[in-house]
Protein backbone atom coordinates (compact mmCIF):
# COMPACT_ATOMS: atom_id res chain seq x y z
CA UNK A 1 0.00 0.00 0.00
CA UNK A 2 1.05 3.87 -0.75
CA UNK A 3 2.40 6.18 1.99
CA UNK A 4 -0.57 8.23 0.87
CA UNK A 5 -3.23 5.43 1.19
CA UNK A 6 -2.04 4.37 4.37
CA UNK A 7 -2.03 7.44 5.80
CA UNK A 8 -5.46 8.50 4.84
CA UNK A 9 -6.98 5.26 5.90
CA UNK A 10 -4.49 5.69 9.51
CA UNK A 11 -6.31 8.97 9.78
CA UNK A 12 -10.17 8.09 9.14
CA UNK A 13 -9.87 5.54 11.30
CA UNK A 14 -8.53 7.69 14.05
CA UNK A 15 -11.24 10.36 13.17
CA UNK A 16 -13.77 7.83 13.26
CA UNK A 17 -12.51 6.41 16.93
CA UNK A 18 -12.51 3.03 15.38
CA UNK A 19 -9.87 0.84 16.06
CA UNK A 20 -10.94 -2.03 14.35
CA UNK A 21 -11.11 -1.37 10.80
CA UNK A 22 -10.30 -4.08 9.03
CA UNK A 23 -8.20 -3.22 6.37
CA UNK A 24 -6.00 -0.91 8.30
CA UNK A 25 -5.97 -3.94 10.71
CA UNK A 26 -4.36 -6.38 7.28
CA UNK A 27 -1.42 -3.74 7.37
CA UNK A 28 -0.35 -4.11 10.64
CA UNK A 29 2.26 -6.61 11.70
CA UNK A 30 0.54 -9.02 14.29
CA UNK A 31 2.32 -9.08 18.11
CA UNK A 32 2.29 -12.07 20.19
CA UNK A 33 0.70 -11.21 22.78
CA UNK A 34 -1.23 -8.60 21.99
CA UNK A 35 -4.03 -7.54 19.41
CA UNK A 36 -3.50 -5.19 16.40
CA UNK A 37 -6.27 -3.37 17.47
CA UNK A 38 -5.30 -2.68 20.97
CA UNK A 39 -2.31 -1.38 19.52
CA UNK A 40 -4.19 1.07 16.90
CA UNK A 41 -6.34 2.01 19.47
CA UNK A 42 -3.36 3.55 21.46
CA UNK A 43 -3.69 6.08 18.73
CA UNK A 44 -7.17 6.32 18.67
CA UNK A 45 -7.56 6.77 22.12
CA UNK A 46 -5.03 8.95 22.92
CA UNK A 47 -6.49 11.20 19.87
CA UNK A 48 -9.95 11.69 22.06
CA UNK A 49 -7.97 12.02 25.37
CA UNK A 50 -5.72 14.51 23.89
CA UNK A 51 -8.44 16.86 22.50
CA UNK A 52 -10.62 16.15 25.50
CA UNK A 53 -7.60 17.25 27.39
CA UNK A 54 -7.44 20.77 25.34
CA UNK A 55 -11.34 21.84 25.36
CA UNK A 56 -11.54 20.99 29.63
CA UNK A 57 -7.76 23.27 30.27
CA UNK A 58 -9.56 26.22 28.15
CA UNK A 59 -13.28 26.12 29.52
CA UNK A 60 -13.69 25.27 32.83
CA UNK A 61 -16.54 27.56 33.90
CA UNK A 62 -18.19 26.23 30.82
CA UNK A 63 -17.69 22.44 32.46
CA UNK A 64 -18.94 23.60 35.28
CA UNK A 65 -21.72 25.59 34.70
CA UNK A 66 -22.84 22.29 32.06
CA UNK A 67 -21.85 20.09 34.68
CA UNK A 68 -20.03 17.28 33.63
CA UNK A 69 -22.38 15.15 31.91
CA UNK A 70 -23.45 17.46 29.15
CA UNK A 71 -19.66 19.35 29.19
CA UNK A 72 -18.93 15.86 28.06
CA UNK A 73 -21.34 15.48 25.45
CA UNK A 74 -20.73 18.75 24.03
CA UNK A 75 -16.80 17.86 23.82
CA UNK A 76 -17.54 15.01 22.01
CA UNK A 77 -19.76 16.69 19.85
CA UNK A 78 -17.32 19.17 19.26
CA UNK A 79 -14.22 17.21 18.82
CA UNK A 80 -16.80 15.02 16.15
CA UNK A 81 -17.42 17.99 14.37
CA UNK A 82 -14.20 19.90 14.56
CA UNK A 83 -11.20 18.05 13.21
CA UNK A 84 -7.84 20.04 14.20
CA UNK A 85 -6.67 22.61 11.38
CA UNK A 86 -4.13 23.56 13.63
CA UNK A 87 -0.85 22.65 13.75
CA UNK A 88 -0.43 24.76 16.68
CA UNK A 89 -3.08 22.94 19.58
CA UNK A 90 -3.24 26.17 21.36
CA UNK A 91 -5.87 27.26 18.35
CA UNK A 92 -8.01 24.09 18.62
CA UNK A 93 -10.57 25.21 21.32
CA UNK A 94 -11.24 28.63 19.30
CA UNK A 95 -14.20 27.97 17.56
CA UNK A 96 -16.20 26.49 21.00
CA UNK A 97 -18.95 29.37 20.76
CA UNK A 98 -19.69 29.55 17.05
CA UNK A 99 -19.95 25.62 17.10
CA UNK A 100 -22.66 25.86 20.48
CA UNK A 101 -24.29 28.81 18.46
CA UNK A 102 -25.03 26.46 15.17
CA UNK A 103 -26.06 23.74 16.87
CA UNK A 104 -29.26 23.15 17.08
CA UNK A 105 -28.81 21.20 20.54
CA UNK A 106 -26.62 24.00 22.08
CA UNK A 107 -27.78 27.33 20.39
CA UNK A 108 -30.83 28.31 23.00
CA UNK A 109 -27.89 28.03 25.72
CA UNK A 110 -27.19 31.40 25.55
CA UNK A 111 -25.78 31.74 28.70
CA UNK A 112 -23.59 28.69 28.45
CA UNK A 113 -22.66 30.35 24.97
CA UNK A 114 -22.12 33.38 26.47
CA UNK A 115 -19.65 31.35 29.08
CA UNK A 116 -17.56 30.30 26.04
CA UNK A 117 -16.86 33.12 24.43
CA UNK A 118 -15.91 34.94 28.18
CA UNK A 119 -13.51 32.07 28.19
CA UNK A 120 -12.15 32.39 24.56
CA UNK A 121 -11.69 35.80 25.21
CA UNK A 122 -9.39 35.05 28.05
CA UNK A 123 -7.64 32.81 26.45
CA UNK A 124 -6.75 35.15 23.38
CA UNK A 125 -5.86 37.69 25.74
CA UNK A 126 -3.34 35.37 27.66
CA UNK A 127 -1.11 35.22 24.52
CA UNK A 128 -2.05 37.74 22.36
CA UNK A 129 0.14 40.74 20.76
CA UNK A 130 2.35 42.68 23.50
CA UNK A 131 2.48 46.29 23.74
CA UNK A 132 3.13 48.87 26.52
CA UNK A 133 -0.05 51.03 28.11
CA UNK A 134 0.04 54.54 27.56
CA UNK A 135 0.53 55.83 30.87
CA UNK A 136 -2.08 58.59 32.33
CA UNK A 137 0.70 60.79 32.23
CA UNK A 138 0.56 60.56 28.26
CA UNK A 139 -2.84 61.59 28.72
CA UNK A 140 -2.42 64.60 31.18
CA UNK A 141 0.30 65.76 28.71
CA UNK A 142 -2.20 67.22 26.25
CA UNK A 143 -4.26 70.24 27.76
CA UNK A 144 -7.98 69.81 28.05
CA UNK A 145 -9.15 71.99 25.45
CA UNK A 146 -7.54 69.31 23.17
CA UNK A 147 -9.04 66.33 24.25
CA UNK A 148 -12.12 66.40 21.97
CA UNK A 149 -9.47 65.68 18.85
CA UNK A 150 -7.37 63.32 20.74
CA UNK A 151 -7.90 59.51 19.21
CA UNK A 152 -6.42 56.40 21.01
CA UNK A 153 -4.81 52.99 20.02
CA UNK A 154 -5.86 50.49 22.22
CA UNK A 155 -3.80 46.88 24.13
CA UNK A 156 -4.08 44.39 21.16
CA UNK A 157 -5.30 41.72 23.97
CA UNK A 158 -8.54 43.77 24.11
CA UNK A 159 -11.52 42.25 23.63
CA UNK A 160 -15.08 43.64 23.57
CA UNK A 161 -17.68 41.22 24.46
CA UNK A 162 -21.79 41.24 24.09
CA UNK A 163 -22.78 37.64 26.12
CA UNK A 164 -25.90 36.66 27.65
CA UNK A 165 -26.71 38.08 30.95
CA UNK A 166 -25.49 36.71 33.98
CA UNK A 167 -22.57 35.68 32.05
CA UNK A 168 -19.98 37.24 34.48
CA UNK A 169 -21.59 36.34 37.41
CA UNK A 170 -21.64 32.58 36.20
CA UNK A 171 -17.76 32.71 35.07
CA UNK A 172 -17.03 34.01 38.78
CA UNK A 173 -19.62 31.50 40.42
CA UNK A 174 -18.01 28.31 38.15
CA UNK A 175 -14.17 29.24 38.96
CA UNK A 176 -14.03 30.93 42.86
CA UNK A 177 -11.96 29.16 45.26
CA UNK A 178 -14.86 29.21 47.85
CA UNK A 179 -17.62 27.05 48.21
CA UNK A 180 -20.10 29.94 49.25
CA UNK A 181 -19.46 31.31 46.22
CA UNK A 182 -19.42 28.19 43.97
CA UNK A 183 -23.09 27.82 45.31
CA UNK A 184 -24.32 30.51 43.70
CA UNK A 185 -23.45 28.65 40.57
CA UNK A 186 -27.06 26.33 40.87
CA UNK A 187 -29.02 30.07 41.32
CA UNK A 188 -27.74 31.23 38.44
CA UNK A 189 -28.16 28.88 36.41
CA UNK A 190 -31.90 28.19 37.36
CA UNK A 191 -32.11 31.62 36.14
CA UNK A 192 -33.85 32.66 33.10
CA UNK A 193 -31.52 33.78 30.73
CA UNK A 194 -32.72 37.37 29.19
CA UNK A 195 -31.51 40.32 27.91
CA UNK A 196 -27.27 40.69 27.49
CA UNK A 197 -24.65 42.26 28.97
CA UNK A 198 -21.40 43.43 28.04
CA UNK A 199 -17.81 43.21 28.92
CA UNK A 200 -14.25 44.04 28.24
CA UNK A 201 -11.28 41.25 28.71
CA UNK A 202 -7.29 42.24 28.23
CA UNK A 203 -4.31 41.90 29.37
CA UNK A 204 -2.46 44.39 31.71
CA UNK A 205 1.44 44.02 32.83
CA UNK A 206 0.97 40.21 31.96
CA UNK A 207 -2.12 39.91 33.85
CA UNK A 208 -5.56 39.07 32.50
CA UNK A 209 -8.29 41.66 33.51
CA UNK A 210 -11.79 41.82 32.79
CA UNK A 211 -14.85 43.93 33.85
CA UNK A 212 -18.36 44.63 32.62
CA UNK A 213 -19.31 47.36 30.82
CA UNK A 214 -22.55 50.10 31.22
CA UNK A 215 -24.20 50.28 28.28
CA UNK A 216 -22.65 54.31 27.32
CA UNK A 217 -19.32 52.91 28.37
CA UNK A 218 -19.59 49.90 26.08
CA UNK A 219 -20.48 52.78 23.04
CA UNK A 220 -17.93 54.62 23.85
CA UNK A 221 -15.20 52.17 23.93
CA UNK A 222 -16.52 50.67 20.85
CA UNK A 223 -16.75 53.99 19.24
CA UNK A 224 -12.92 54.83 20.45
CA UNK A 225 -11.48 51.27 19.15
CA UNK A 226 -12.77 52.42 15.58
CA UNK A 227 -10.82 55.29 15.91
CA UNK A 228 -13.03 58.01 16.69
CA UNK A 229 -11.83 61.30 18.45
CA UNK A 230 -12.88 61.64 22.19
CA UNK A 231 -15.16 64.59 20.78
CA UNK A 232 -17.11 62.44 18.20
CA UNK A 233 -17.51 59.67 20.72
CA UNK A 234 -18.97 62.89 23.49
CA UNK A 235 -21.63 63.90 20.67
CA UNK A 236 -22.40 60.61 19.62
CA UNK A 237 -22.65 59.28 23.60
CA UNK A 238 -24.88 62.73 24.17
CA UNK A 239 -26.98 61.60 21.04
CA UNK A 240 -27.67 58.39 22.48
CA UNK A 241 -28.58 59.18 26.68
CA UNK A 242 -29.40 62.81 26.79
CA UNK A 243 -30.13 62.13 30.38
CA UNK A 244 -26.42 61.26 31.19
CA UNK A 245 -24.31 64.60 31.78
CA UNK A 246 -22.28 62.75 29.00
CA UNK A 247 -18.53 64.68 28.89
CA UNK A 248 -17.65 64.43 32.50
CA UNK A 249 -18.29 60.89 32.38
CA UNK A 250 -16.76 60.23 29.56
CA UNK A 251 -14.02 61.81 30.83
CA UNK A 252 -14.09 59.73 33.71
CA UNK A 253 -14.33 56.26 31.26
CA UNK A 254 -10.84 57.85 29.29
CA UNK A 255 -9.30 58.02 32.70
CA UNK A 256 -9.97 54.69 33.61
CA UNK A 257 -9.11 53.02 30.40
CA UNK A 258 -5.71 54.60 31.09
CA UNK A 259 -5.07 53.54 34.33
CA UNK A 260 -6.35 50.28 33.50
CA UNK A 261 -4.41 49.46 31.38
CA UNK A 262 -6.25 49.37 28.18
CA UNK A 263 -4.56 51.98 26.28
CA UNK A 264 -1.78 51.78 23.94
CA UNK A 265 -1.37 55.02 22.07
CA UNK A 266 -2.98 58.46 22.23
CA UNK A 267 -1.86 61.13 19.74
CA UNK A 268 -3.89 63.97 18.23
CA UNK A 269 -6.48 62.54 15.51
CA UNK A 270 -5.79 63.62 11.81
CA UNK A 271 -8.11 65.18 9.73
CA UNK A 272 -9.79 62.88 7.08
CA UNK B 1 28.18 24.18 8.26
CA UNK B 2 29.09 24.69 11.75
CA UNK B 3 29.60 22.05 14.00
CA UNK B 4 26.70 21.86 16.77
CA UNK B 5 27.68 23.34 20.46
CA UNK B 6 27.98 20.64 22.84
CA UNK B 7 25.59 22.11 25.80
CA UNK B 8 25.63 19.58 28.63
CA UNK B 9 22.88 18.37 30.53
CA UNK B 10 19.31 19.89 29.66
CA UNK B 11 15.87 19.47 30.93
CA UNK B 12 12.38 20.48 29.25
CA UNK B 13 11.36 23.97 29.90
CA UNK B 14 7.50 23.22 30.79
CA UNK B 15 5.19 26.66 32.67
CA UNK B 16 4.63 24.60 35.83
CA UNK B 17 8.54 25.41 36.45
CA UNK B 18 8.64 28.88 34.97
CA UNK B 19 8.87 30.72 38.68
CA UNK B 20 11.33 27.99 39.90
CA UNK B 21 13.53 28.53 37.42
CA UNK B 22 13.89 32.20 37.44
CA UNK B 23 14.29 32.71 40.90
CA UNK B 24 16.63 29.79 42.12
CA UNK B 25 18.60 29.62 38.21
CA UNK B 26 19.30 25.91 38.25
CA UNK B 27 22.02 24.45 37.69
CA UNK B 28 20.94 23.13 34.09
CA UNK B 29 22.88 23.40 31.37
CA UNK B 30 20.47 24.30 28.52
CA UNK B 31 16.56 23.84 28.25
CA UNK B 32 14.42 22.35 25.41
CA UNK B 33 11.18 24.53 24.59
CA UNK B 34 7.97 22.64 22.80
CA UNK B 35 8.39 25.41 19.77
CA UNK B 36 4.77 25.24 19.05
CA UNK B 37 4.01 26.52 22.54
CA UNK B 38 5.69 29.65 21.52
CA UNK B 39 4.12 29.86 18.01
CA UNK B 40 1.84 32.64 19.29
CA UNK B 41 1.41 36.61 19.20
CA UNK B 42 2.70 37.96 22.74
CA UNK B 43 1.75 37.37 26.62
CA UNK B 44 3.62 35.42 29.30
CA UNK B 45 5.18 32.84 27.93
CA UNK B 46 7.29 34.54 25.23
CA UNK B 47 8.11 37.02 28.07
CA UNK B 48 8.74 34.10 30.19
CA UNK B 49 10.66 32.21 27.81
CA UNK B 50 12.92 35.45 27.05
CA UNK B 51 13.53 35.69 30.80
CA UNK B 52 14.76 32.06 30.76
CA UNK B 53 16.95 32.82 27.36
CA UNK B 54 19.08 35.11 28.49
CA UNK B 55 20.39 32.72 31.00
CA UNK B 56 20.64 29.81 29.29
CA UNK B 57 20.80 28.50 25.87
CA UNK B 58 17.76 26.78 24.67
CA UNK B 59 17.04 23.91 21.80
CA UNK B 60 13.59 24.41 19.64
CA UNK B 61 12.36 20.81 19.51
CA UNK B 62 8.91 21.01 17.20
CA UNK B 63 5.80 18.13 17.34
CA UNK B 64 4.16 19.86 14.22
CA UNK B 65 6.09 19.57 11.16
CA UNK B 66 5.16 16.18 9.96
CA UNK B 67 8.01 15.55 8.26
CA UNK B 68 6.64 11.96 7.24
CA UNK B 69 3.15 13.00 6.36
CA UNK B 70 2.00 13.15 2.15
CA UNK B 71 0.40 16.56 2.41
CA UNK B 72 2.55 19.25 1.37
CA UNK B 73 5.02 20.91 3.47
CA UNK B 74 3.03 23.59 5.45
CA UNK B 75 5.39 26.98 5.26
CA UNK B 76 3.34 28.98 6.74
CA UNK B 77 4.19 27.00 9.87
CA UNK B 78 7.93 26.66 8.90
CA UNK B 79 7.86 30.33 8.41
CA UNK B 80 6.21 30.99 11.76
CA UNK B 81 9.09 28.26 13.43
CA UNK B 82 12.35 30.51 11.46
CA UNK B 83 10.76 33.84 12.29
CA UNK B 84 10.90 32.19 16.24
CA UNK B 85 14.23 31.00 15.86
CA UNK B 86 15.38 34.28 14.88
CA UNK B 87 14.07 35.80 17.77
CA UNK B 88 15.29 32.84 19.99
CA UNK B 89 18.51 31.76 18.72
CA UNK B 90 18.53 28.40 19.40
CA UNK B 91 21.41 25.75 19.12
CA UNK B 92 19.15 23.83 16.78
CA UNK B 93 15.88 23.15 16.00
CA UNK B 94 14.45 18.90 16.25
CA UNK B 95 11.56 17.83 15.29
CA UNK B 96 10.18 13.84 14.32
CA UNK B 97 10.53 11.06 12.15
CA UNK B 98 6.72 11.06 12.13
CA UNK B 99 3.19 12.45 9.95
CA UNK B 100 0.33 14.42 12.27
CA UNK B 101 -2.15 14.40 9.81
CA UNK B 102 -3.06 14.49 6.10
CA UNK B 103 -5.77 16.78 3.82
CA UNK B 104 -5.13 19.49 6.19
CA UNK B 105 -5.79 17.80 9.06
CA UNK B 106 -3.55 17.52 12.43
CA UNK B 107 -4.47 14.73 14.77
CA UNK B 108 -1.83 16.60 17.20
CA UNK B 109 0.06 13.01 17.64
CA UNK B 110 3.16 11.93 16.40
CA UNK B 111 1.71 8.69 14.22
CA UNK B 112 4.12 5.85 12.50
CA UNK B 113 5.51 4.89 9.10
CA UNK B 114 6.10 2.17 7.34
CA UNK B 115 9.74 1.72 6.97
CA UNK B 116 9.69 1.57 2.88
CA UNK B 117 11.81 2.79 0.35
CA UNK B 118 8.80 5.05 -0.85
CA UNK B 119 8.52 6.46 2.88
CA UNK B 120 12.52 6.85 3.24
CA UNK B 121 12.73 9.06 -0.39
CA UNK B 122 9.85 10.91 0.84
CA UNK B 123 11.20 11.73 4.36
CA UNK B 124 15.01 12.30 2.93
CA UNK B 125 13.56 15.11 0.47
CA UNK B 126 10.84 16.83 2.64
CA UNK B 127 14.08 17.17 5.27
CA UNK B 128 16.16 18.58 2.57
CA UNK B 129 13.59 21.45 1.91
CA UNK B 130 13.09 21.77 5.34
CA UNK B 131 16.90 22.49 5.82
CA UNK B 132 16.65 24.60 2.82
CA UNK B 133 14.47 27.09 3.84
CA UNK B 134 15.27 26.76 7.65
CA UNK B 135 18.80 27.59 6.16
CA UNK B 136 20.34 25.45 9.05
CA UNK B 137 20.85 21.18 9.32
CA UNK B 138 17.39 19.74 11.02
CA UNK B 139 18.33 17.53 14.35
CA UNK B 140 15.26 14.43 13.42
CA UNK B 141 14.48 12.37 16.44
CA UNK B 142 13.10 8.38 16.14
CA UNK B 143 9.76 8.57 17.39
CA UNK B 144 8.05 5.79 20.08
CA UNK B 145 5.27 3.53 17.83
CA UNK B 146 3.32 1.01 18.72
CA UNK B 147 2.39 -1.10 15.61
CA UNK B 148 4.64 -1.64 13.08
CA UNK B 149 3.45 -1.98 9.56
CA UNK B 150 3.99 -5.83 7.52
CA UNK B 151 5.03 -3.72 4.30
CA UNK B 152 8.07 -2.40 6.09
CA UNK B 153 11.27 -2.87 4.11
CA UNK B 154 13.84 -2.25 6.51
CA UNK B 155 14.61 -1.96 10.34
CA UNK B 156 13.98 0.87 12.22
CA UNK B 157 17.56 1.69 12.84
CA UNK B 158 18.93 1.09 9.31
CA UNK B 159 15.72 3.67 8.02
CA UNK B 160 17.29 6.30 9.99
CA UNK B 161 20.95 5.63 9.26
CA UNK B 162 19.91 6.01 6.02
CA UNK B 163 17.33 9.03 6.10
CA UNK B 164 20.45 10.56 8.15
CA UNK B 165 22.89 10.28 5.32
CA UNK B 166 21.49 11.22 2.52
CA UNK B 167 19.19 14.39 4.09
CA UNK B 168 22.56 15.39 5.48
CA UNK B 169 20.63 15.75 8.69
CA UNK B 170 21.70 15.53 11.94
CA UNK B 171 19.71 12.83 14.65
CA UNK B 172 18.16 13.43 18.00
CA UNK B 173 18.54 9.41 19.45
CA UNK B 174 15.43 9.26 21.95
CA UNK B 175 16.67 6.68 23.62
CA UNK B 176 13.30 6.11 26.28
CA UNK B 177 11.65 6.41 22.34
CA UNK B 178 14.24 3.15 21.29
CA UNK B 179 13.49 1.26 24.17
CA UNK B 180 9.70 1.59 24.03
CA UNK B 181 10.05 0.77 20.38
CA UNK B 182 12.38 -2.46 20.97
CA UNK B 183 9.62 -3.62 23.63
CA UNK B 184 6.64 -2.89 21.33
CA UNK B 185 7.95 -4.54 18.29
CA UNK B 186 10.36 -7.21 20.06
CA UNK B 187 13.59 -6.13 18.65
CA UNK B 188 17.32 -5.88 20.56
CA UNK B 189 17.56 -2.45 22.00
CA UNK B 190 21.13 -2.74 21.84
CA UNK B 191 21.35 -3.32 18.18
CA UNK B 192 19.70 -0.21 17.44
CA UNK B 193 21.44 1.78 19.57
CA UNK B 194 24.67 0.22 18.29
CA UNK B 195 23.62 1.05 14.45
CA UNK B 196 23.06 4.36 14.95
CA UNK B 197 25.62 6.48 13.02
CA UNK B 198 27.07 8.19 16.28
CA UNK B 199 28.68 10.81 14.28
CA UNK B 200 25.53 12.42 13.23
CA UNK B 201 23.85 12.31 16.87
CA UNK B 202 23.18 15.62 18.10
CA UNK B 203 21.33 15.07 21.15
CA UNK B 204 19.66 12.65 23.41
CA UNK B 205 16.02 12.43 24.92
CA UNK B 206 15.58 10.27 28.63
CA UNK B 207 11.97 10.23 29.42
CA UNK B 208 9.77 7.75 31.63
CA UNK B 209 6.88 5.63 30.51
CA UNK B 210 4.16 3.72 31.11
CA UNK B 211 4.08 -0.14 31.09
CA UNK B 212 1.07 -1.54 29.94
CA UNK B 213 2.32 -5.11 30.19
CA UNK B 214 1.76 -6.13 26.98
CA UNK B 215 3.01 -2.43 25.23
CA UNK B 216 4.65 0.42 26.69
CA UNK B 217 3.42 3.82 25.67
CA UNK B 218 5.59 6.93 25.47
CA UNK B 219 3.88 9.66 28.45
CA UNK B 220 6.39 11.17 29.69
CA UNK B 221 4.75 11.04 32.92
CA UNK B 222 7.13 8.65 35.33
CA UNK B 223 10.49 8.75 35.95
CA UNK B 224 13.08 6.80 33.91
CA UNK B 225 12.95 3.56 34.36
CA UNK B 226 16.05 1.21 35.05
CA UNK B 227 15.72 -0.50 31.14
CA UNK B 228 16.71 2.86 30.24
CA UNK B 229 18.95 4.13 32.11
CA UNK B 230 21.13 1.11 30.96
CA UNK B 231 20.50 1.89 27.53
CA UNK B 232 21.51 5.29 28.01
CA UNK B 233 25.21 4.07 29.04
CA UNK B 234 25.12 1.96 25.90
CA UNK B 235 23.83 5.11 23.70
CA UNK B 236 26.65 7.18 25.23
CA UNK B 237 29.13 4.97 25.27
CA UNK B 238 28.32 4.54 21.23
CA UNK B 239 27.79 8.38 20.57
CA UNK B 240 30.43 9.74 23.47
CA UNK B 241 29.77 13.65 24.28
CA UNK B 242 26.46 15.27 23.03
CA UNK B 243 24.11 17.01 24.58
CA UNK B 244 21.31 15.41 26.42
CA UNK B 245 18.14 16.10 28.29
CA UNK B 246 15.05 14.82 30.63
CA UNK B 247 11.76 15.35 29.07
CA UNK B 248 8.71 15.48 31.63
CA UNK B 249 5.17 16.40 30.20
CA UNK B 250 2.82 15.42 32.80
CA UNK B 251 2.55 14.17 36.47
CA UNK B 252 5.01 16.74 37.02
CA UNK B 253 7.38 16.23 40.16
CA UNK B 254 9.08 19.07 42.45
CA UNK B 255 11.94 20.22 39.96
CA UNK B 256 14.22 18.86 42.41
CA UNK B 257 13.20 15.42 41.51
CA UNK B 258 14.18 16.62 37.67
CA UNK B 259 17.51 17.99 38.95
CA UNK B 260 18.21 14.70 40.72
CA UNK B 261 17.84 13.09 37.65
CA UNK B 262 19.82 14.96 35.84
CA UNK B 263 22.39 14.23 38.17
CA UNK B 264 22.35 10.70 37.25
CA UNK B 265 22.65 11.42 34.23
CA UNK B 266 26.00 13.03 34.75
CA UNK B 267 27.01 10.58 37.41
CA UNK B 268 27.35 7.79 34.38
CA UNK B 269 29.12 9.88 32.30
CA UNK B 270 31.65 10.59 34.50
CA UNK B 271 32.04 7.07 35.80
CA UNK B 272 32.15 6.37 31.75
CA UNK B 273 35.02 9.15 31.15
CA UNK B 274 36.52 7.39 34.39
CA UNK B 275 36.98 4.21 33.04
CA UNK B 276 37.88 4.89 29.34
CA UNK B 277 40.35 6.97 30.92
CA UNK B 278 41.37 4.06 32.87
CA UNK B 279 41.67 1.97 29.77
CA UNK B 280 39.33 -0.54 31.53
CA UNK B 281 36.50 -2.19 29.47
CA UNK B 282 33.41 -0.38 29.13
CA UNK B 283 30.89 -1.60 31.67
CA UNK B 284 27.21 -1.07 32.79
CA UNK B 285 27.44 2.34 34.40
CA UNK B 286 23.88 2.75 34.92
Amino acid sequence: MKLAELQALFQSAILAGDETDAQLIEEILPKADESRETLLGVYVNAYSLRLTEYLDEDYPALRAYLGEKEFRALVKAYIAANPSKFRNARWFSNPMPEFMQESAKWRAKRRAIGIAQFERALTDAFDAADASAASLEALASFPPEEWPELAFSFHPSLHLLQVAKGTLDAYVAATAEDEETRKRLAQIRATACEGTEAAAVWRAEGDLSYRGLEDDERLALNEAIAGKSFGEICQLVAFQDESQPAVERLAQFLVNWFSEGLVAGVAKATCD
Amino acid sequence: MEPLPRLGYGLGLRPIYYEEILSTRPAVDWFEIISENYMIPGGRPLAMLERVRRDYPIVMHGVSMSLASTDPLDFDYLAELKALAERMEPAWISDHVAWTGVHGLNLHDLLPIPYTREALAHVVERIKRVQDFLKRRLVVENASTYIAFKGAEMTEWEFVAEMAERADCLLLLDVNNVFVASFNHGFDANVYIDAVPAGRVAQFHMAGHTNKGTHRIDTHDQPICEEVWKLYGRARRHCGDVSAMIERDDNFPPFAELLAELQRMRDIDASLSAQASLGEPPRSAA
